[in-house]
């Protein structure tokens, strides 16, 4: 027994000599880089994974160390930044881009673009959402509009044959699509879900003329114009009683609800079409363009980047992976699982997503979408108008007031803060 | 006498062997929380810049003036205070009266001690999560609620309740840790004081209320401190409750969740900090009304 303590010392002391000196000596060892981002689906990491190993198998001198952050991916992000422990490359969403580009943590990526990256490539739009002064700070590594999600089945039995092709008819629609089969006075099937936050309800502000911000990025949504098109969505949850939220199903977010037939459409991304098909293989549904309202489409996109940290020990190797996820062969290769749309027109195209029923839809949507983002101040924004517009939907006070409100606790902090 | 005593090297010796043990302690209090408590107070009244350049600006009391302007910090004390209001009391009620139920001979009482005990012991975040599903709109409670035709509520989505909803489960989680605090102290009443109160003919209910009541005067005390320190404090069922936004429409925004989204949502350190500084000196306050209220002779 003794003779094997010692023995087991003698092994623990010799892997601790070693592996000092592979640390110390050895000057070819691999540089090692983190990736840091969230994931939503295991299918969409193991195409990663894969995408990753032949990247390593490309440059053989890097390995990447992969780091999945799921809950308050950003807090932990920006948390990391200041304790000067980030990771090298990281997703950002367009939505936290700007406070970050104005800090000055994220790396310039203009200088590492070769030309044969072909960056002409991208959607123009989303490159835009990630500059700022003329600057590149991260490369849109795909992106997703939203669209008009229907439950088919449900479709049918009301004897709607197709989609809703304006505001007025879905809400005509929704109507019809409210169903309250045991008769207790509480539908069993809303017309619609809704999803009472301001990334959702961006575009509904716009669809009259309302701005979301000024131009010294104070709130500005309270205009009788901006006030106009989310008047619709209060009408139909409160006068017509034909929409529900998540919680009032009981369900945790929109597309649950929509996958559990609580409400026969919703207005949902691309990541919502993986999600359906793995958790409700039965429900029968198809999406189409939102409808328009006051005459235009309109709807929201949502995008995300590859950014590098401004303090990276590797910025060589970095951009080495930030390139290759997003060339056209990277990208294409996981781009296939269908959460999001390739931020790359040729890969769009030779996916033929705009071929494709479900996806075709989301893929029109680019062109007049609006991208989720704007200042810095947008999260102090939107956690203002989430407050208040919940309280309008549930009747607490009449929209006006509660969107007056929004905007003016919204800028006294805007105000204050600087 | 008394000074050369004091300077009498054997004194001196001993203090600072005495000092050197603590030693340890003293750096690990020091750096761990001294230091923290002296830079927060430092950084309450400067603008922070943490994130790319760093950069502190004093600003003298800026931060605290803001508060006042500040409706979500009136609405999130609103909340808290309400909060405190109602979970304190309930949860020493019904911990004095667990214990008092408990210390009598029923059958299967230590069963009963550890099924009480359970919700103390587990992760407040699993509990809210079960909650969660008991709030559910087609959770258990609205099941049970309409079983007997009692109204139901999306306690999930509606302000009016919401708060509620965390204040049912937290006084069902922290009361039992009470409970057992009380349980001990209910072991120490000498026995021969009920005996003597028995003998002079006092009913049970003047036994409780003269001598049971007083000896626990000062585990009460320590109770409703602590009760009032823990639930100042509540932050995480109402992160949990509502993502970390605080609503619906506010209902659920707690001091400390508000700090929480100043410091790591807006990276405004400074003003999360002034605002802590706050909620330390409302705690203080109210742990000295209680004082008071308990008298300090009790305490001994």
């Amino acid at each position: 027994m003794k003779k094997q303590v010692a023995r087991l010392t003698c092994l623990g002391l010799l892997l601790l000599v070693s592996s000092c000196r592979s640390n110390s000596s050895d000057t070819n060892a691999p540089i090692e880089i983190t990736l840091s981002g969230w994931q939503s689906n295991p299918n969409e990491s193991k195409l990663l994974t894969k995408v990753i190993n032949e990247f390593e198998i490309k440059n053989p001198n890097i390995k990447v160390k992969r780091e999945v952050i799921n809950s308050q991916y950003m807090d932990v992000i920006r948390t990391r930044l200041i304790g000067e422990v980030a990771p090298d490359v990281f997703y950002l969403e367009a939505f936290e881009a700007p406070t970050l580009m104005k800090s000055g943590v994220l790396e310039p990526l203009d200088g590492y673009i070769k030309p044969d990256y072909d960056i002409k490539d991208f959607e123009p739009s989303l490159i835009n959402a990630f500059k700022r002064d003329g600057k590149l700070y991260a490369i849109p590594k795909d992106f997703s509009t939203l669209a008009l999600f229907y439950n088919t089945t449900a479709f049918q039995n009301a004897n709607l044959k197709q989609p809703p092709e304006t505001w007025a008819e879905l809400t005509q629609f929704a109507k019809r699509l409210t169903v309250d089969t045991n008769r207790d006075g509480k539908p069993d099937r809303y017309g619609m879900g809704v999803a009472p936050e301001l990334p959702r309800q961006l575009f509904m502000i716009k669809a009259f003329g309302g701005t979301l911000v000024d131009q010294q990025n104070y709130a500005s949504f309270a205009s009788p114009n901006g006030v106009k098109g989310l008047q619709l969505v209060i009408d139909q949850y409160r006068r017509d009683r034909t929409v529900a939220q998540p919680s009032d199903v009981g369900a945790n977010s929109n597309s649950e609800a929509f996958g559990q037939g609580k409400v026969a459409m919703a207005i949902e991304g691309a990541w919502a079409i993986p999600y359906l098909k793995d958790t409700f293989p039965d429900l029968k549904f198809a999406t189409a363009e939102v409808p328009t309202i006051n005459g235009k489409k309109g709807t929201m996109a949502f995008t995300v980047g590859y950014g590098m940290n401004r303090q990276s020990k590797h910025k060589d190797a970095a951009w080495k992976l930030i390139e290759f996820l997003t060339s056209k062969q990277g990208m294409k290769s996981w781009a296939t699982e269908g959460l999001a749309l390739p931020s790359r027109k040729s890969v769009a195209a030779a996916l033929r997503y705009d071929r494709n029923p479900l996806y075709a839809p989301l893929a029109a949507g680019a062109k007049y979408a609006t991208i989720w983002q704007s200042g810095e101040t947008l999260p102090t924004v939107m956690t203002s108008f989430d407050n208040q517009f919940v309280s309008a939907l549930l009747g607490q006070q009449p929209l006006k007031d509660a969107m007056q409100k929004a905007q003016d606790t919204a800028n006294r902090e805007i105000y204050l803060s600087n | 006498m008394l000074k050369s005593k004091f300077f009498n090297r054997r004194n001196v010796r001993e203090a600072l062997s005495g000092y050197l043990f603590m030693t340890p302690t003293i750096v690990v209090l020091g750096v761990f929380l001294a230091l923290p408590v002296l830079y927060a107070i430092v950084l309450a009244f400067h603008k922070v810049n943490l994130l790319g350049d760093v950069s502190y600006r004093f600003t003298g009391l800026k931060n605290f003036v803001r508060m006042q302007d500040d409706e979500r910090v009136w609405i999130a004390l609103q909340n808290t205070v309400q909060y405190v209001a109602i979970v304190v009391p309930i949860q020493t009620l019904l911990a004095l009266g667990l214990a008092l139920t408990l210390n009598t001979k029923i059958r299967g009482r230590s069963w009963f001690r550890v099924a009480f005990f359970l919700p103390t012991v587990t992760s407040s975040a699993v509990l809210t999560l079960i909650f969660m599903w008991i709030y559910n709109s087609n959770g258990l409670l609205n099941s049970v609620l309409s079983f007997f035709s009692l109204p139901t509520y999306n306690w999930l989505g509606d302000p009016e309740v919401a708060l509620k909803g965390i204040m049912i489960m937290n006084v069902w989680a922290t009361a039992p840790l009470f409970m057992v605090i009380y349980l001990a102290a209910l072991q120490d009443i000498p026995e021969s004081l009920y005996e003597a109160a028995a003998i002079d003919g006092a009913t049970t209910w003047e036994k409780f209320w003269h001598i049971t009541l007083p000896f626990l005067r000062p585990v009460t005390f320590f109770v409703i401190v602590m009760g009032l320190i823990g639930t100042f404090q509540l932050f995480d069922q109402s992160y949990i409750f509502s993502n970390g936004s605080g609503g619906p429409n506010n209902a659920t925004l707690t001091i400390v969740l508000l700090i929480y989204q100043y410091a790591f949502k807006n990276l405004d350190m400074g003003y999360a900090l002034a605002l802590t500084l706050m909620l330390a000196f409302v705690i203080m306050t109210a742990t000295l009304v209680q004082r008071q209220f308990f008298g300090e002779e009790s305490l001994d």
